[in-house]
């Protein structure tokens, strides 16, 4: 049997669920069990004693499994302001307008897939949803996605499955993580993807119609719903929309893509369980070391997962910051490296309890260690990423990861 | 208006839940800690006040490697030799 909190409830029965186990008894105490003092938390043990000591000795009722929503069509009214409110209360909308999914827009959505619509691109959990490429295209006509985009989507879809990926934590956890995707190749210029100006802003379609497409996609068939089974505790703004192209033009160095082995000519996309951006503002520096000083004192937080879960923390820099990081021949290892060397939280930064916490996640990191040491920003300078994207401006951008969770490329099939 | 059905077929599957012993007369306990903050403080209070109410033989506890990731296998396969019934933790 399985105990929680009342607040976790639409979690723990979704993940009984898919685990094919509906009948499982669940007991909850209320929220919350982290973050008290543990004579609290024992406290909250007597009352459920009673509770526990039943479930777990009386058969529990065959409860009738949710038999999900049986694949094809569905009717929706044709009205589209009321398809808008119909579509909210199925729990299948993200707040904005969508495009009715239609037998014949799917079908034109359909043909910029290189697969059978009855494919399995993957099993989205934590509902274990099956991503056909049907199932996907429906969500990219919802999200105002257009044919062409569908390779990038698809090629998304599959890397949130990968294990290392850790989707069922991505999808679930309080955190306020989303798949970052970042395109790499030519098809990013043929999309006409925005890798410049306001890269992480509004304006181009295909940046937000294929973010919104994964979006809708992990919502609606991995069923992770927002507040239900997405237990953020804020989100944030990229769960409508979280796409970017790397700036090859504007790079002096190898694109993300090239890094990871892939050829110059492929498209690929990498997935990421991102954060937010946050703005590195450095106007004055004209050395590598400046830019390095300024991306590592605004890398270098206590609050971050990377910190003692490692993981991959992403910096984006700009073109102007990225031509003076390389000026002196650095190289983009060169750069990670030296990042890495400066960018550390001495641990009197941390609270005490939270350093036992993590002691007890990281000891080799955390037990025992006097306040000095420094708390690097990820495991191995390797682990650091570096792009290149935006627009002119002295900004760059960090992104700190849910932390247990490792970015995936995929070649996108097009 | 008809329309595709954007949330697809789901690949979970029903499994049989194991019949439940009468008591806990004589009974191991297993606890299964998420390693979220404080559910292994919860679980042992309620191993402890279990045993004390039911009769329990033995209470035996088993963590997974993280918050965000599931037990081993052979954690599971361990648990299930060991014990008769099994208490875990989801939730902050």
């Amino acid at each position: 049997m399985v105990l929680g909190t009342d607040e976790f409830i639409p979690l723990a029965r979704a993940q009984v669920a898919a685990r094919g186990l509906p009948g499982l008894p669940v007991v909850t105490v209320p929220h919350p069990i982290g973050g008290i003092p543990a004579g609290a938390v024992a406290a909250k043990a007597g009352p459920i004693v009673e509770s526990v000591l039943r479930a777990l000795t009386s058969d529990p009722a065959a409860a009738s499994r949710d038999p999900g929503t049986p694949a094809g069509d569905v009717e929706a009214p044709d009205d589209l302001d009321r398809f808008q409110a119909w579509l909210q209360e199925r729990g299948w909308g993200d707040g904005l307008p969508a495009i009715p999914p239609t037998r014949e827009r799917v079908a034109a959505m359909l043909a910029g897939a290189r697969r059978g619509p009855d494919d399995v691109v993957a099993i989205l959990v934590p509902r274990l949803g099956r991503a056909t490429v049907e199932a996907i295209a429906a969500n990219a006509v919802m999200a105002g996605a257009l044919p062409e985009h569908l390779p990038v989507v698809l090629a998304a879809v599959e890397a949130v499955a990968d294990p290392s990926f850790n989707l069922q934590a991505v999808q679930t956890t309080t955190h306020p993580c989303s798949p970052l995707i970042i395109v790499n190749g030519p098809i990013a210029r043929r999309l006409g993807m925005n890798a410049a100006g306001n890269v992480f802003g509004q304006g181009s379609r295909a940046n937000a119609a294929i973010g919104r497409a994964l979006r809708l996609t992990l919502q609606n068939v991995g069923g992770a719903r927002p507040g239900k089974e997405d237990r953020a505790t804020h989100g944030q703004p990229g769960k409508y929309a979280y796409c970017v192209a790397e700036n090859e033009a504007a790079s002096p160095w190898e694109p993300l893509s090239v890094e990871r082995g892939f050829a110059e000519g492929d498209s690929t996309v990498t997935v990421c369980g991102s954060e937010g951006p946050h703005n590195i503002n450095d106007h004055g520096s004209t050395t590598p070391e400046g830019i390095v000083t300024t991306v590592a004192g605004t890398a270098a937080i206590a609050g971050s997962n990377n910190i003692y879960l490692g993981g991959e923390p992403l910096i984006v820099l700009g073109p102007e910051h990225a031509a003076t990081a390389a000026s002196s021949g650095w190289s983009k290892q060169d750069f990670k490296r030296a990042v890495w060397d400066r960018a550390r939280v001495p641990l009197a930064r941390l609270a005490p309890e939270n350093i036992e916490r993590f002691a007890a996640i990281y000891p080799e990191g955390f037990r025992d260690k006097p306040p000095e040491t420094p708390a690097p920003i990820a495991r191995d300078w390797r682990d650091v990423m570096v792009i290149v994207a935006g627009g002119a401006g002295k900004h760059s951008v960090f992104i700190p990861t849910f932390g247990s969770t490792r970015s995936v490329t995929r070649r996108i099939a097009d | 208006m008809r329309i595709v059905d954007p949330i697809g077929t789901s690949a979970a599957s029903g499994k049989a839940l194991a019949a439940r012993p009468r008591s806990l007369e004589g009974v191991t306990i297993a606890l299964l800690d998420n390693s979220k903050p404080n559910a292994g403080v919860l679980l042992e209070r309620v191993g402890a006040l279990l045993a004390a109410r039911g009769g329990a033989r033995a209470v035996r506890a088993w963590s997974k490697p993280g918050a965000s990731t599931g037990a081993a296998p052979a954690v599971i396969e361990e648990i299930a030799a060991a014990a008769r019934v099994a208490l875990t933790a989801a939730a902050d």
